[in-house]
């Protein structure tokens, strides 16, 4: 079940880094929250997923929506 | 001395990464088991010693609390540092053009009511829903807090789950009818007082002979107070300072 | 052993993230990426001496380390205040220089002074 949830974090890592839309970006970034905190209750750490999940799902989101909001949501140069 | 050609990009890209790879490698293929002398110490001593069933509250607030206090004046810092900065890029928002089409659609959505050009992303429907969910999210946040000694949570969960209950209630303020708990000031008096009550707390123990951070109720009855007593100050803290922070992103600070 | 693997390469990719993307906001997902795969390593290796979450119960077998997950709490709370203090600073230079990417604001920065 690790081994999934791994597998599957890497690949929203790649896709985070290299999305045309920054926005999309954002949203795997939350997704890559949600799928360690899942992680973190597997491996017997409640604790740290409710932290997390709170966190990356929550505020991290809220900040990242806020900064692309006030500029432009396209990358430019990069694929 | 002669000019030597740069290196592509990509070549320097791969040799960084392929050098920061070498050097983690022993880390990750290491064989050495993990040492258990310290679960089997907490295991045995960790309850009766700070009174909480959580060790993991049992080690930030009682063992390594000097981490705590280390981790709250990093956030005092990164709040501080951002509302300086975000002082100027308001002021540099507002000298752009009307013609700016991501001025517009911010404004659109400002809480301030005064600065809110047009109602097409304020919607009565979202103002409705987080404005009545926002109570609920705000007492599962003190639950959460309150319990950290017994199950999972503490400090800085129930602080976040705050948080995200003030921005709740800022978001669902009506035209006329704001909340009290979305103002400025008063999150910023509730952040400052939580910090130095923490402070005074942790001098506490030094009046009573347990040094920096000790537990002042060690010997009487029920030493779990103290722990509950941190959880409180420090959820009240985070969830003031990261809601005030939320709250001034969306323009809503006065 | 296989997960060890898979989280060298998450840090890998957030340490490419970081050094070879010329938007700043790609170099802050890269940020974000190392510090997820820096917790995800210390729980990792904190539950391998133990089956039990570390809340004491009457009649329980061993638990898991405790001590990690006391300290990547506090390493998840100090990435999320780097992350707000970065995108503040990323703003700002979005107002100030009207762009994302490196190369344009080192220009533009240039031409000012």
């Amino acid at each position: 079940m690790t081994t999934i949830l791994l597998i599957l974090i890497v690949l929203l890592a790649v896709y985070t880094l290299s999305s045309k839309d920054l926005l999309h970006g954002v949203i795997a970034l939350s997704a890559i929250s949600l799928l360690s905190a899942i992680l973190f209750y597997i491996l017997q750490a409640p604790d740290v997923a409710i932290t997390e999940a709170a966190v990356g799902a929550g505020v991290s989101t809220v900040i990242f929506v806020w900064a692309i909001r006030h500029s432009q949501r396209k990358d430019d140069n990069h694929g | 001395m002669g000019k030597r050609k740069a290196w592509s990009p990509t070549l320097q890209a791969c040799l960084a990464i392929g050098a920061m790879g070498v050097v983690l490698l022993p880390v990750f293929l290491s064989q050495t088991p993990w040492p258990t002398v310290a679960r089997d110490y907490l295991m045995q001593y960790g309850q009766d010693e700070s009174g909480a069933r959580n060790l993991v509250s049992a080690i930030y607030l009682g063992y390594r609390a000097f981490d705590t206090l280390g981790e709250t004046i990093v956030l005092l810092v990164a709040v501080i540092g951002t509302m300086g900065l975000l002082s100027r890029v308001e002021s540099l928002v507002n000298t752009v053009g009307d013609d700016d089409n991501t001025i517009q659609t911010v404004s659109a959505f400002s809480l301030r009511g005064d600065k809110r050009s047009s109602h097409v992303l304020r919607t009565h429907l979202l103002e409705v829903v987080t404005g009545k969910i926002g109570p609920i999210v705000l007492l599962f946040g003190f639950y959460v807090m309150l319990y950290g000694h017994l199950s999972p949570g503490g400090g800085f969960q129930g602080g976040v789950i705050i948080a995200s209950g003030i921005v709740f209630l800022a978001l669902g303020n009506q035209q006329d009818n704001t909340s009290a708990l979305s103002k400025s000031s008063i999150l910023g008096g509730i952040e400052s007082v939580s910090f130095l009550l923490f402070i005074i707390v942790a001098m506490s123990g030094i009046f009573f002979g347990k040094g920096f951070f000790g537990n002042p109720l060690a010997d009487s009855a029920y030493p779990v107070g103290f722990i509950v007593l941190l959880n409180s100050i420090i959820g009240l803290k985070v969830g003031a300072s990261i809601g005030f922070m939320c709250i001034a992103m969306m323009g809503g600070h006065d | 052993m296989v997960e060890r693997a898979l989280l060298l390469c998450l840090l890998l990719i957030g340490f490419w993230g970081v050094v070879a993307k010329k938007n700043i906001i790609k170099k802050i997902f890269g940020l974000n990426i190392l510090n997820a795969a820096a917790v995800m390593l210390f729980i990792l290796e904190g539950n391998r001496i133990g089956s039990e979450a570390p809340i004491l119960e009457s009649g329980l077998a061993q638990v898991v380390d405790p001590i990690p997950q006391a300290l990547m709490l506090t390493a998840i709370v100090i990435g999320v205040c780097v992350t707000a203090l970065a995108l503040a600073l990323a703003v700002h230079l979005y107002q100030i220089t009207g762009s994302f990417d490196i190369e344009t604001i080192r220009e533009r920065i240039q031409d000012e002074t």
